[in-house]
């Protein structure tokens, strides 16, 4: 997902350098310092960060490069300071980081550390480089790179030990020593790299105070680390370029097994199943009771979880484990976020069982205010990460659940224990806390004001009214298939009653009544109301689910007012429950609102392509509004104003409503966002963004297409505002039956009679497509429009391009279609030893012949080469469902 | 311990170098002696020795952080890869109220988020494009760019990038090229952020002000430090014409040149502006210290003298008078806990020489002072300056030469009343730090990670104030610690409500009960008494 970051300004950096991350890795290991190469100022805002986190002395030395060491190169400063370094602190091991300034002037660390070590005659002092520039990534890849590093230079002993190699993430002191608990209690011997769990959270003494912290991983132990039975790393998100596990299975041969911090009761059971089968030990009685425990707490606090919208921000890992917990705990992560650049989240969650319906939004590479953005838009109610998040609590008032690095505006952030099944518990208990503290700050308050002060006043009064009416518009919401995607088994009817228009727009062709389009503004008759409710019975006879009729067209519902009234007074004659539905162009909207609210209207569908005049009068050639002949930006204008009040109107009423808005590439696309936010605020319930369909003889005959890609990123964009509908079919004025199917032809005088649309053949493994295209990039061309399609072969081994084949045109307007039908066979014979056919669109009735004869119809939108991925997908499927009925 | 003795324990401490170390460190170390007729010398402002893990920053630090870090008003930019932007984002403390709609910017961090490709490639355009963003999204009159380590390496042209910028979009746009190798600590960057508010700032706007108009210079607002010193200048009835750069705004800036005196709080940081607009527009400046009860008073003795007006002398006795009966008996009670204890301070360029006053106020003793970032003219006074070798790393930065500007060049005092005042008022001057300390106690500049654990060890003070990378060397040494950089999240500690505050803060901390649990007391005594019965 696109965030903040590729654009060009960070505001309020979710992430860190990677130099930190190497000195969080160094001071898990025994003895150690680490020194920086570079200006001193890195080592400064490191240790004064690190200080105020883990609350103890963090020593990190420096080169403190200099303007000469910056045009003469670091090499003496270095070998100064690392001889000051030993001299001081007698370390074991000596980490030396790189930082940005001395990666861009190139210093070579590895040949400076070791012929220092040569000159000096080192002995018994490990010097390990790692090349860690500030701009290369985060704090997260720079921890782990440092690891490898270590591994690297260290873990040479292959001698068989039966040990287990135990690598941790990122993680708290206290969540260190709480996994060497559990180790301890399972029986195993492990080598655990690095441990901070003393070193960065010493315990006091009133004496024996030592310059360099007691506790680390020993030197001795990583030696061993290359003849270990099995390396556990905990590092799902981790690249393998710099995953030590990685390196010790491919060097060393031994085992990896990977797994997640063991933050929530799945990714707990992992690492214990993990470590028990390696060890062949039994888990413990104590951990199984903790396990128990966890259950029965989150049973207990089910309820509060599930009001939780969780926005989780931090290192790749953490945020994965925690989202995981909040998962099993039915709080629903809204926003799962990393400033560090990492696509693994993302797979690794929605490959996960409990992934919910309703996609997650996933960031990596992104900054806190785009966090802000998305937590408001996404109506969260608690934050989980470090202390830093507290600006958007500080902004919005959303609480904050504190955990990972840095925590430096509470005590104890070195201490928290959030691993095991214990710790995961406490960690639940905390979210369910805060999101309990949060919401009855104001709970009497809140329900004084819903339950009784409502009561005695009008005007609250007044509100109730409305809200009862919403609800019951809501329940035929949830009937009405355009409305909502579960209600796709439910059938609707458009009366083609309204054949006038009141505005020319530049995309719209009414000209001709072709039975084989299929698109908004086309019908194959106009029927009056009469008519029309006659033909309602006829319909309702066949089809049990009609749950809906609408007034689309073929002109606007409104413009042709009088017989839209007549048609619904009639029709609700004979039917009282069924749901009325407008669509409309809205300018005389505010005109008729009250009118169209007293026949129980209870749906409307206002199509707005801009809120803008200027871009507007790009859309609308004319608008005819009260007898007069408007053009130019007055014209947009007039529309867009009744438009907005109309819909205002109409929402304040209760009414249910729609927005529509073609996309129109290069006019209105990128202004979209602007229309969404607008009609969002004017009360409209979602939006349907559709793509331009370049009707010929309309203005825009020649405008680009959009794919469904485009199309759907905008939607997906758009979907944080205001709900989206991805289920639209661009229907006739004059559709019947359920979305997609239309089966409007059954009941015209002329036409094809109801046949069903199964698939009717096995493809196989090798597919062909005819593919309807004008340039031979993108799917662009009506079926019937074709003069040559391009011919594709697709197979395991690829998809290739075979020929173009040429027919003859069919489709030439009404007038031509008497003898369409040779035209029509004769395009199917040249297409007839395809599998499928992929066009922009197609004709109900070639359509319905092309799958009797076993070829699929794929209509789509976009590039070839998706499409016919797309294509084969689809056959694909086709083909299974096949065989698991046989 | 008498100064013989602490002398010889400092030189045994240092003795534990190597040679070359030893040679550099002895230099930057004194025991007060009154007995001297000649006054002592100390080495400061030179290089860091690397290795030795001292407290210092980096240029960057000194101008973004420090000196252009408080403005409110203004985008600060970091140009470069995330760290340096991320690290200086709200950590310094200085506190920021926004009045009506004005635009406040001070939680928030902006950085180009330099990666690889832009530091191969040149990171001039998405500086450009971020500048442009910053723009449309925050609509800010101001916009300072602040260079890290690569971007002098990487050779992008920020200062024409600004200068385009400027033209572009009407506003000011500012770059500084701070970048965090040079110079030998932060005073660099101070110098480099002076140099860039003078050039491009002051002197840019036409503010009308009024005869006893004031700018405060160097008083970050650290804790609501500048909020106490506003609240009892404003009772005396002066106008604060800027703050630089506490809760300041570059609006306000634009006008400095307006007002009558500039008092300077914080002489290292800012002492360039003072003496560029000394000679630029004429305006004195005078050495405050508002840390301290006492010091308090004769700085607003001080300011009083300067315009000489019956009046204001008689408001400022008054104010002195209403304050000390409300503080009196408070600060009484804390000086009685506090009596005899002992302190040693290191801390930045002023701030270990100001707090000495307040803990003296409160009757604790002075043991050991230093600076990090200091030079000699800090320790020794402003006299030494024409003495001050330049070296390689001083003639990096630059050093700007202005001239009297022929518009608003004014003088307030006549040439005799300057002369005498001279003599009562530290006019255009600062005495350093040196001269007020006791006799034996330890001057110690650029204090390391290792000095601190083995003075602390040879002191044993009561008290250390210092900051949060230190802070717990002492804890971890059982002495109680105050941070003086970021004041531990409490504050205001300046005037006369703020030195209640630090005293209840430091009485609090050495007499918490947690200390007494330090020895466990299986180890003082037998837990149990009494026989076994039988």
């Amino acid at each position: 997902m696109k965030s903040r970051n590729f654009v060009n300004l960070n505001v309020n950096p979710c992430k860190m350098c990677m130099p930190l991350g190497a000195v969080t890795a160094f001071k898990g290991i025994e003895s150690s310092m680490v020194i920086l190469h570079g200006s001193q100022g890195c080592s400064t805002y490191i240790r004064r960060h690190m200080a105020g986190h883990y609350n103890e002395p963090i020593d990190i030395a420096s080169s403190s490069l200099n303007e000469e060491g910056t045009v003469y190169g670091g090499e003496k400063n270095l070998k100064k300071g690392l001889k000051n370094l030993i001299q001081a602190y007698r370390p074991k091991v000596i980490g030396v980081a790189t930082t940005c300034l001395a990666e861009t002037i190139g210093e070579d660390i590895r040949r400076i550390t070791e012929e220092f070590a040569v000159q000096e005659k080192l002995e018994g002092i490990e010097i390990i480089p790692v090349s860690t520039p500030g701009y290369g990534a985060t704090q997260f890849e720079g921890y782990y790179t440092a690891l490898t590093e270590i591994v690297k230079k260290v873990a040479v002993d292959t001698e068989q030990n039966g040990k287990i190699n135990i690598i941790t993430g990122n993680i708290s002191p206290g969540d260190v020593r709480n996994i060497k608990r559990m180790l301890n209690l399972l029986g195993v011997e492990y080598i655990l790299l690095p441990d901070v769990s003393i070193t960065l959270d010493a315990v006091y003494k009133s004496r024996g105070y030592t310059k360099i912290p007691e506790g680390g991983t020993r030197v001795e132990d990583i030696r061993k680390m290359a003849g270990a039975a099995a390396t556990v790393e905990m590092g799902m998100t981790v690249m393998e370029n710099m995953s030590p596990g990685k390196y010790l299975q491919d060097e060393y041969q031994v085992p990896l097994y990977r797994c997640p911090l063991p933050i929530g009761v799945k990714n707990t059971d992992t690492f214990i199943r993990l470590i028990s089968d390696i060890s062949g030990k039994p888990v413990p009685p104590q951990i199984q009771e903790e396990r128990g425990r966890l259950l029965d707490g989150m049973i207990d606090s089910h309820k509060y979880n599930g009001e939780g919208r969780a926005v989780i921000y931090g290192e790749p890992e953490l945020v994965y484990a925690v989202a995981g917990l909040c998962l099993e705990n039915g709080i629903k992560p809204v926003l799962i976020s990393s400033g560090s650049r990492n696509d693994s989240i993302q797979k690794l969650l929605e490959s996960g069982p409990e992934y919910p319906e309703e996609k997650i939004l996933i960031i990596d590479d992104t900054d806190f205010e785009t966090i802000q953005e998305y937590a408001v838009k996404l109506k969260s109610n608690i934050l989980i990460g470090n202390s830093d998040g507290k600006i958007i609590t500080e902004k919005e008032g959303i609480p904050l659940v504190r955990i990972g690095f840095p925590i430096h505006d509470r005590v104890g952030g070195q201490r928290l224990v959030y691993t095991g099944y214990d710790g995961s518990l406490k960690l639940l208990d905390d979210i369910t806390n805060t999101l309990l503290e949060n919401k009855y700050e104001k709970y009497r308050q809140s329900m004084f004001e819903r339950y009784y002060a409502g009561g005695r006043d009008n005007t609250v009064n007044q509100t109730e009214l409305k809200s009862s009416l919403n609800q019951s518009t809501a329940e035929k919401t949830e009937n009405h298939p355009c409305f909502s995607s579960c209600a796709a088994e439910n059938a609707r009817m458009h009366i083609p009653v309204a054949p006038a228009c009141n505005i020319s727009c530049n995309y719209c062709s009414r000209k001709y009544d072709c039975l084989n389009e299929s698109r908004p503004g086309v019908t194959s008759q106009v029927l009056t109301p009469e008519e029309a409710a006659i033909k309602f019975v006829e319909v309702r006879k066949k089809l049990d689910n009609l749950k809906v009729v609408g007034i689309a067209g073929p002109g606007d519902a409104l413009a042709n007012f009088e017989n839209t009234a007549r048609s619904i007074q009639l029709i609700k004659e004979v039917d009282g429950e069924i749901i009325f539905c407008l669509s409309t162009n809205g300018l005389m909207l505010p005109y008729y609102a009250d009118e169209i609210l007293n026949l129980g209207v209870t749906h409307i569908t206002v199509t707005i392509n801009a809120v803008d005049p200027g871009i507007g009068e790009k859309i609308y050639r004319e608008v005819n509004y009260m007898g007069r002949k408007i053009t130019g930006v007055d014209a947009a204008k007039i529309l867009i104003k009744n438009q907005l009040d109309g819909l205002k109107y109409m929402a304040s009423k209760g009414v249910a409503c729609k927005v529509n808005i073609v996309m129109i590439k290069g006019i209105n696309d990128s202004h979209i966002g602007e229309v969404v936010k607008k009609v969002k605020e004017c009360g409209a319930v979602m939006t349907n963004i559709m793509p331009l369909i370049p009707a010929p003889g309309s203005v825009f005959e020649n405008m680009p297409l959009t794919n469904s890609k485009e199309l759907n990123e905008l939607r997906k964009k758009c979907e944080i505002d205001i709900k989206q509908m991805y289920h639209c079919k661009q229907c006739r004025a004059d559709a019947i039956g359920v979305l997609g199917e239309d089966i409007s032809a059954e009941f015209r005088t002329k036409g094809c009679g109801g046949c069903s649309m199964e698939v009717e053949n096995n493809p196989g493994g090798t597919y062909t497509f005819a593919v309807a295209s004008k340039t031979g990039m993108m799917i662009d061309e009506h079926f019937g429009h074709v003069e040559e399609f391009y011919i594709y072969k697709s197979s395991a081994s690829g998809t290739r391009f075979l020929e173009k084949r040429s027919v003859a045109q069919y489709c030439g307007g009404e007038e031509e279609c008497d003898d369409g039908e040779t035209k029509l066979q004769r395009i199917i014979d040249t297409i007839g030893d395809c599998d499928a056919v992929l066009v922009l669109r197609i004709g109900y009735r070639p359509s319905k012949i092309l799958q009797d004869k076993g070829i699929r119809v794929i209509q789509t939108c976009g590039e070839i080469e998706d499409g016919i991925k797309y294509a084969v997908k689809q056959l694909y499927i086709a083909k299974n469902r096949l065989g698991s009925a046989v | 311990m008498s100064r013989t003795n602490i002398k010889q324990r400092v030189d045994k401490t240092l003795e534990q170098y190597p040679a070359a170390v030893y040679k550099n460190r002895k230099e930057h170390v004194l025991v007060k002696n009154n007995t001297f007729q000649e006054p002592q010398t100390i080495t400061a402002n030179t290089r860091t020795i690397p290795g030795i893990i001292t407290n210092r920053g980096c240029c960057y630090a000194g101008c973004k952080g420090v000196v252009l870090g408080p403005l409110r008003d203004a985008v600060i930019l970091t140009h470069g890869p995330i760290g340096c932007g991320f690290y200086t984002w709200g950590t310094r403390r200085n506190k920021g109220k926004t009045r009506g709609d004005e635009l406040n910017l001070l939680n928030y961090c902006f950085s180009t988020d330099l990666q690889e490709g832009d530091i191969v490639f040149g990171g001039e355009k998405k500086l450009r494009q971020a500048i442009k963003e910053a723009v449309e999204i925050f609509k800010p009159k101001t916009v300072f760019i602040c260079a890290t380590c690569p971007v002098g390496l990487i050779g992008d042209d920020i200062h024409a990038i600004a200068a385009q910028a400027e033209k572009e979009y009407g506003i000011k746009v500012v770059a500084f090229s701070c970048e965090g190798y040079k110079g030998v600590s932060q005073s660099g960057g101070h110098h480099i952020a002076n140099n860039g508010l003078i050039k491009h700032i002051i002197g840019t706007g036409d503010k009308v002000v009024g005869k006893y108009s004031l700018n405060i210079l160097g008083e970050y607002n650290i804790g609501g430090d500048g909020w106490e010193l506003e609240r009892i200048l404003k009772k005396i009835g002066y106008e604060i014409v800027s703050m630089m750069t506490g809760d300041g705004m570059a609006e306000d800036l634009k006008s400095a040149h307006k007002a009558t005196l500039n008092l300077i709080q914080c002489h290292r940081s800012i002492n360039y502006i003072g003496e560029m607009m000394y000679t630029k527009y004429g305006q004195d400046w005078l050495k405050v210290n508002f840390i301290g009860v006492q010091s308090t008073i004769k700085s607003l003795r001080n300011i009083a003298k300067y315009f000489d007006d019956p009046d204001l002398t008689a408001r400022t006795e008054q104010v002195i008078a209403d304050e000390l009966s409300e503080i009196g008996p408070v600060m009484e009670h804390y000086r009685n806990i506090l009596k005899g204890k002992t302190a040693a301070l290191f801390v930045g360029g002023s701030r270990a020489h100001h707090y000495q006053h307040l803990l003296k106020d409160l009757g604790v003793e002075i043991l050991l002072a230093g600076y990090e970032f200091a030079h000699r003219d800090d320790y020794e006074g402003r006299e030494v300056i024409p003495s001050i070798k330049a070296d390689a790393d001083s003639k990096n930065i630059e050093s700007l030469e202005v001239s009297a500007d022929p518009e608003h060049y004014r003088v307030f005092l006549s040439k005799e009343r300057y002369e005498k005042l001279k003599n009562e008022i530290p006019l255009n001057y600062y005495a350093g730090m040196i001269k007020e300390m006791d006799d034996g106690s330890i001057v110690v500049d650029d204090l390391n990670h290792f000095e601190t654990e083995e003075f602390l060890k040879i002191l044993k003070p009561d008290i250390f104030c210092s900051g949060i990378k230190d802070k717990y060397i002492a804890h971890k040494a059982g002495i109680f610690s105050k941070q003086l950089h970021s004041y531990d999240y409490s504050g205001p500690y300046a005037g006369f409500k703020g030195a209640v505050n630090f005293a209840r803060d430091i009485a609090m901390g050495v007499t918490t009960p947690a200390w007494k649990f330090v020895t466990p007391p299986w180890k003082k005594e037998p837990m149990l008494e009494g026989s076994l019965v039988g």
